[in-house]
């Protein structure tokens, strides 16, 4: 497997999205926000951060993935069978990665499957305006460039810092 | 607490124009009354919302400054501007404590002394009524209150002219994509990309402010205030003994013997009305919401609205017209290292040309470019591997390049004020709005074709033209400067030619926009207009 391994400037990075990732929690206003609280922890979250996990080949962040879970259960009727229906379709290909099945999975809940991708590489419901935010330092389009381009607001160069050597395309990082 | 209701000055505004007369006249003793329509908030509260902004909103400026009901300001999609014409005057400006540098770029291009003669020199537009020689001290004054970082290399400064005074700050550097773009620019065109002289802090802190560090978010707001906003000089006027009221709707303008104006009423969230009393006024609100002020206060001495006998007020909106193309390219450019704009080319705004067409100004965006492609990659439908490396490869490899044109006043291109009310009942603004001839030919004959070239010298492989011109959010013309009182609003000190104690400094008064950022001249501007005016309050 090809992958790189994480930069200085970027694991310092990390550390200070540690710090801001939780006022950023606390500071999350949306609507969904007070009905996933009560969502934390039922069945379903726990049976969608596992799908989600094999949708998508990277780690996850908890906090986002309850808000994407809760924004879904209203969004989609039947969540939770459709859930299972996704995830018994990955175990019967043994799936280690989302490339080994998705394929597989039938038309009527494909839309679910992608817009649950959708959904944690743009941390939001969708491209609309008025789309539903569920994360921002964490939605995982920043962290397929993060060797080089800082999520902005934030950054990882001192004063003057950012004439680096520019990244070749691949690899992508390791997240 | 009882507010204050007078003062030597009351400026009506308080972003970078308004905060710069404030600091002057202060400086020179004067008490000084501010009025701001909307709220006062903390960086941290706006760096708050636009994290909380969906990614598809992440593009707009205004996006994180949400108005007030009784202080509306254009949103997306809304219709606080009654906009008609050819080309839609869209504008973006945000009526907050601070003003619209909250969002600015921080680029700041001088005018040539050739922009300032586009009449004499080629036969159209308007002359401005001094020349760059009186024009550059002021210059040189803003440089050094806002923090303008710029090239030591006289190769390399603009305009190209000796300078009277360095820079406060070097420049900042270039990122690689840019050091790419500058060396492919050269050997591929003969075009010089320069860095931008910008009022953002380069490697040093400078006016109580932090070091740039790269944060790519000046706009809509550097989280650090390395780059220069007028909201950084509001704590610093207040303890030079200013007074701000904010969320204070200045709505009517009194004149009274002689026609000097006397006062001006507010009305506060509550929709109660306030008067303050000055000896001088001075209205900056920007070159929409002054002369809609100046309009909305006609009176019996001034029927067709304060410092209107000209009926120029509201007259000659200008902006520069831009046009963005995006490219897709066959090696990575990496955009997104730095601040958001960080070099441009501005030798293709001069030239005999100006006869016949408009200049143009092209830079390279640097925008982090995960807010616009990242919608584009899933689209395509790839899933694990493949859409981590179409999102990267997206991200790497596509640029924003803008085409910025210059634009001749026109009477035609008008705002007035629109039957349709505000939450205070007060009129939106409506304005009509057509690029013109001068400046479409710029797009058919010339800078287009500029920009093709640029992006084969680039290797694009993917070119997307936009289809009509957008705006650049630099508002100009409203109020503007002349020597004749027949055909101007303001003189060269932007004094009113009908009220003796009114100052309209600011974008409005330029008679010329050329192709470059209007804020430094603006500022310039600022600064003549305090001089004048601090004289004229201590009797000289």
């Amino acid at each position: 497997m090809q992958h790189s391994s994480p930069s200085p400037g970027v694991s310092r990075r990390k550390l200070l999205l540690g710090g801001v990732s939780l006022l950023g929690y606390f500071t999350f206003a949306g609507p969904t926000l007070a009905w996933a609280r009560e969502f934390q922890g039922t069945p379903l979250h726990q049976r969608f951060m596992e799908l989600s996990g094999r949708l998508i080949n990277h780690r996850l962040d908890e906090g986002t993935g309850l808000r994407i879970a809760a924004f879904a259960a209203q969004k989609y009727a039947g969540l939770a069978g459709r859930v299972e229906r996704i995830i018994a379709i990955a175990d019967e290909r043994d799936a280690q990665e989302v490339e080994q099945f998705f394929d597989a999975i039938p038309e009527e809940d494909r839309e679910l499957a992608y817009w649950i991708i959708a959904a944690w590489y743009s941390g939001a419901s969708s491209g609309a305006s008025d789309a539903e935010q569920f994360t921002f330092e964490h939605a995982l389009t920043y962290q397929t460039t993060l060797d080089i381009v800082p999520i902005p607001t934030y950054a990882f160069s001192a004063p003057n810092g950012w004439a680096r050597a520019p990244a070749p395309l691949l690899p992508v990082p390791r997240f | 607490m009882t507010q204050p209701t007078s003062a030597d000055v009351v400026i009506v505004g308080t972003g970078v124009v308004g905060v710069v007369v404030a600091e002057q006249l202060l400086d020179a003793g004067h008490s000084v009354l501010m009025l701001e329509a909307g709220p006062r908030v903390s960086r941290a509260e706006i760096v708050e919302n636009y994290r909380n902004l969906p990614l598809g909103l992440k593009g707009s400026a205004s996006s994180s400054y949400p108005p007030k009901p009784w202080a509306p300001h254009p949103m997306p999609g809304d219709d606080y501007l009654q906009l008609e014409g050819p080309d839609a005057y869209a504008q973006t400006y945000i009526r907050y404590a601070g003003g619209s540098t909250w969002h600015w770029a921080g680029t700041s291009w001088r005018l040539t002394p050739e922009d300032m003669r586009l009449n004499s020199l080629y036969g159209v537009g308007r002359d401005w009524v001094f020349d760059y020689d009186t024009l550059d001290p002021y210059y040189n004054m803003a440089e050094q209150k806002l923090g303008i970082c710029g090239p030591s290399d006289p190769a390399l400064q603009w305009p190209p002219r000796p300078r009277s005074a360095p820079y406060p700050m070097p420049p900042l550097p270039f990122s690689p994509g840019e050091e790419k773009f500058t060396r492919v620019m050269k050997e591929a065109l003969g075009y010089t990309n320069l860095p931008v002289s910008q009022a953002r802090n380069s490697g040093m802190p400078f006016d109580d402010r932090p070091a740039c560090c790269g944060n790519n978010n000046c706009v809509p707001v550097c989280p650090i205030g390395a780059k220069y906003d007028a909201a950084t000089a509001l704590n610093r006027l207040e303890a030079k003994g200013a007074v701000i009221l904010s969320n204070a709707v200045a709505h009517r303008i009194e004149t009274g013997d002689g026609n000097r104006i006397e006062a001006v009423h507010y009305l506060d969230p509550e929709r109660q009305e306030h008067r303050v009393t000055g000896k001088h006024f001075v209205i900056a609100c920007n070159a929409i919401e002054t002369p809609k002020l100046l309009l909305m206060s006609a009176d019996s001495r001034n029927p067709g609205g304060i410092a209107n006998s000209s009926d120029q007020v509201g007259r000659n909106m200008m902006d520069h017209p831009q046009l963005g193309l995006t490219l897709t390219l066959d090696e990575p450019y990496w955009l997104g290292q730095g601040p958001v704009v960080n070099s441009g080319i501005m030798e293709t705004s001069q030239g005999d040309f100006r006869a016949d067409h408009a200049g143009a100004y092209f830079r390279m965006n640097n925008f982090a470019r995960n807010r616009y492609e990242t919608f584009n990659a899933l689209a395509t439908g790839k899933v694990g591997r493949a859409l981590d490396e179409e999102i990267r490869r997206r991200v790497a490899c596509t640029v924003s390049i803008v085409a910025a044109h210059e634009i001749l006043p026109d009477a035609n291109n008008r705002l007035t004020l629109s039957a349709k009310k505000d939450w205070l009942g007060l009129p939106k603004p409506h304005v009509y709005y057509d690029v013109g001839d001068y400046t479409r030919r710029s797009a058919e004959t010339y800078s287009m074709p500029i920009a093709r070239r640029i992006a084969e010298a680039m290797g694009a492989v993917e070119v997307k033209e936009p289809s009509a011109f957008a705006q650049s959010k630099h508002l100009m013309g409203s109020t503007i400067m002349g020597d004749d009182p027949a055909t101007s609003v303001v003189d060269s000190d932007c004094r009113a030619f009908d009220h003796p104690n009114l100052f309209l400094p600011g974008g409005g008064a330029m008679p010329s926009t050329a192709c470059g950022n209007s804020t430094i001249t603006m500022v310039a501007l600022a600064f003549k207009a305090a001089e004048a005016l601090t004289d004229q309050a201590r009797g000289a």
